[in-house]
């Protein structure tokens, strides 16, 4: 529950003592009440107001940013259980691990697989999101040097650095710690060197721990240090980290073990393409995989590009005279909106025809076609609009469109309006081609 | 203290049995019971979701990436699922009575001599996706019914506008019912009460939310049966039904069209949104790629340790 910045004034000092940088204990509150500001930099708070306060003015996950630039991936600060409550904010982190006693050449291989996965959907660019490398070998030597191959023309490339032993994970942040790697991973017998190195270089660092209980009470160990920058290791086949990830979730949003505030790190290289796709559905914010084959890889990042989908906002295509094939002047025109959706599937069903025709895509702010004509939205009125300023006329020489069987009841009115003969297409894109068959001959 | 977290659910999914073996008066060699769950997906006591293995009586209109990887088979419905049953090991068979699909079919006999022909082939529970025209439903519906004797089956597909032929069969025969709704909680809603109206008993609806294909609208699927699936939970009977997902248009979207690795991605589409539909509360999960079974049947082992029990 958000506390409201006059109950977070009563648990400060009232000092006013301008130590946290703000000018009074009111306005350090106001920027509490609103997140904006961290309990931490009050110098004389009370434990006790620290864990009340912790627990109410941060969001129930805390954000963690992996990497540095254009390329970093920025995790955690979800606030739902279900992507229909609202939205799921921050999409998983997506990292092939490689060991470091695999060849030069190999990871040479990975990081091109990595750097060279551009796949382009609905607008939008897919990308894998970096490298994980696990020091088998044991010699820090060797994580240094595969460290620094694997970094050579790619300093930006968020990674993972998993050992267990701080001489090798010193070595390999020697290479790269200034990047903000992530830290896999501190446990029981480490923690207090890796909180040290996490530190020393101010990146982010995972626990790892037997089940959620002994994640919480690490972290709350880690933060009892100062590191703040925490996530959670889950591993095991798909079911056990779905019911780990799915009561840390829970726990996390309920707010009522503070330990379990932070983003989990699911290490899938077990469990491959199955795993991924569990950890895209329940709640993983960085996924851990060995290298996907190229189909497999498409399928993951369009489910994560699914799951976190705003379910508020439709993802809409530009307006305009889209070409399917390569149209003539006396090739059909169908008319649809601008629904992503609408205009992807029926371009896939209008390719497989094989026959070329023009798209036209009015604007309805990404309604879908029943929603539009419902809504008002599509109306002879943006039909015209289309027609006029994408130069229809200009680009074909007969004079009719085909419309989506469900704006049927717009026919009449966009023949009176716009001039130009309609005919009323299928309502389900998948019967264009029985339709084109019979109807154009 | 070991860590716990208590939803606050107040009810559990109905059950429904599928299929009926000579002590339940059919010829199956099995019959399965699904739902019963009182929690989330994986979580808690629950059954592993079924694979069925869809196939079909005229395969013109099949995709080409199916009818490639089943070869000659397909020619043969019965040896097809001899083939699904004995070799790919799945759980259910579907057929598909895509020769209705054909315009002016009248071939009504030929609808019972092949869901005989297919029953006979193969003991494993069979579900039937029938003609989609309400002017041949009522015969279709009739035959596939009466064909099926006590055998249980799952019979498909009945929608707000046309479930009429589809239930009718359903109550004279005992069979189940899949009903489906156009991805949106509200309609599935309505429909599961207009089919109790129509005489349907609640034990035999199966929702079917419909499957959008990956990369084509899955996340208004996986959301409207996360949707589904609370509501139920919460203790709204009208949406307490086990739900089955098919995702049928999977294999005709671009990607796998187009790609020359048509076989890789078709069985990484279907296994992808099998997997996620799982997760979101599907109790059987329909494919078509003989490929897809294997992998699914390894990820669902590793959901549901258990497999069957509640």
């Amino acid at each position: 529950m958000a506390l409201k910045a006059l109950d977070i004034y009563k648990l400060l000092p009232k000092k006013n003592c301008k130590e946290c940088g703000d000018p009074t204990c009111l306005t350090f509150a106001m920027k509490l009440a609103q997140g904006k500001a961290e309990p931490d930099l009050c110098p004389y708070i009370s434990d006790e107001a620290k864990s009340t306060l912790g627990a109410s003015t941060r969001p129930p996950i805390q954000k963690v940013t992996v990497g540095m630039g254009t390329l970093s991936v920025t995790i955690g600060e979800e606030f739902v259980f279900y992507r229909h409550e609202k939205t799921f904010y921050h999409q998983p982190g997506i990292m092939y691990a490689i060991s470091d006693t695999e060849s030069d050449e190999r990871i040479r291989e990975v990081v091109r697989e990595i750097r060279n996965c551009h796949l382009t959907r609905i607008g939008i660019d897919l990308l894998l999101n970096g490298l994980a490398i696990t020091a088998d070998s044991g010699s820090p030597e060797r994580f240094a040097s595969a460290l620094t191959i694997a970094t050579a023309g790619n300093p930006d490339l968020p990674l993972v650095l998993m050992a267990a032993d701080p001489a090798v994970m010193e070595a390999g942040l020697g290479i790269c710690g200034n990047y903000l790697p992530l830290i896999h991973a501190a446990d029981d017998q480490n923690l207090e060197v890796f909180c040290g190195l996490a530190k020393k270089y101010g990146a982010p660092l995972i626990v790892r721990g037997s089940d959620p209980e002994h994640l919480a009470a690490l972290t709350e160990r880690c933060t009892g240090l100062g590191i703040t920058q925490l996530m959670l290791a889950l591993s095991g086949d798909e079911g056990t980290f779905v019911r780990y990830s799915t009561l840390v979730r829970q726990l996390a949003l309920a707010r009522v073990v503070p330990g379990l505030g932070y983003p989990v790190f699911y290490d899938a290289r077990d469990t491959g393409f199955s795993g991924a796709i569990c950890g895209i559905a329940k709640f993983a914010s960085v996924i851990v995989t060995r290298p996907l084959t190229r189909t497999e890889m498409q399928a993951v990042l369009v489910m994560r590009q699914n799951i976190y989908t705003d379910p508020q906002k439709p993802i809409q295509i530009t307006p305009g005279l889209y070409r399917v094939g390569n149209p003539s002047r006396s090739d059909p025109v169908f008319l649809t909106v601008n629904f992503s959706l609408t205009y992807f599937t029926l371009q896939g069903y209008l390719e497989a025809t094989r026959r070329s025709c023009w798209l036209l895509i009015v604007d309805t702010e990404g309604m879908s076609v029943l929603t539009a004509v419902a809504a008002g939205k599509l109306s002879e009125a943006v039909v015209k609009d289309g027609i006029e300023k994408f130069r229809l006329a200009d680009e074909v020489d007969h004079k009719t469109l085909i419309i989506p069987g469900y704006a049927s009841p717009l026919s009449g009115r966009i023949e009176e309006y716009t001039g130009w003969n309609v005919i009323v297409g299928p309502r389900d894109a998948a019967e264009i081609a029985a339709f084109m068959e019979e109807e154009l001959k | 203290m070991t860590l716990t977290y208590s939803p606050g659910w107040t009810a559990s999914i109905r059950e429904v049995v599928i299929g009926a073996t000579a002590s339940e008066g059919g010829t199956r060699r099995v019959s399965y019971r699904i739902g019963g769950e009182a929690d989330l997906p994986a979580i808690g006591p629950g059954r592993r979701p079924l694979i069925a293995f869809e196939l079909c009586d005229d395969p013109a209109i099949w995709p080409e990436v199916v009818r490639c990887a089943c070869t000659s088979l397909i020619d043969n419905p019965p040896d097809w699922a001899r083939y699904v049953d004995t070799i790919l090991g799945v759980d259910l068979i579907r057929l598909n009575l895509s020769s209705t699909r054909r315009r002016n079919f009248i071939a009504y006999d030929a609808v019972s001599r092949i869901v005989r022909d297919i029953l006979a082939a193969s003991s494993l529970p069979l579900m039937i996706e029938g003609s989609a025209d309400p002017d041949i439903d009522s015969k279709v519906f009739q035959q596939c019914g009466e064909a099926g004797g006590k055998e249980r089956l799952v019979l498909g597909t009945a929608e707000a506008a046309r479930y009429r032929s589809v239930a009718a069969a359903a109550i004279a025969y005992g069979h189940a019912v899949i009903a489906q709704s156009p991805i949106d909680v509200n309609l599935a809603k309505q429909l599961n009460i207009l089919l109790r109206e129509a005489g349907v008993p609640d034990d035999r609806i199966i929702i079917d939310p419909y499957t959008g294909a990956l990369g084509y609208g899955f996340e208004y699927t996986y959301s409207t049966m996360e949707r589904i699936r609370f509501a139920a939970l919460k203790g709204d009977g009208d949406l307490a039904m086990p739900m089955i997902a098919a995702p049928s248009d999977s294999l005709t979207v671009k990607e796998v069209r187009g790609s020359v690795h048509s076989h890789e991605t078709a069985i990484a589409w279907e296994v992808a949104t099998s997997v996620a539909a799982a997760l979101a509360g599907a109790a059987i999960l329909v494919v078509r790629h003989p490929g897809s079974v294997q992998p699914l049947k390894e990820s669902l082992k590793n959901l549901w340790p258990e497999g069957g029990m509640i």
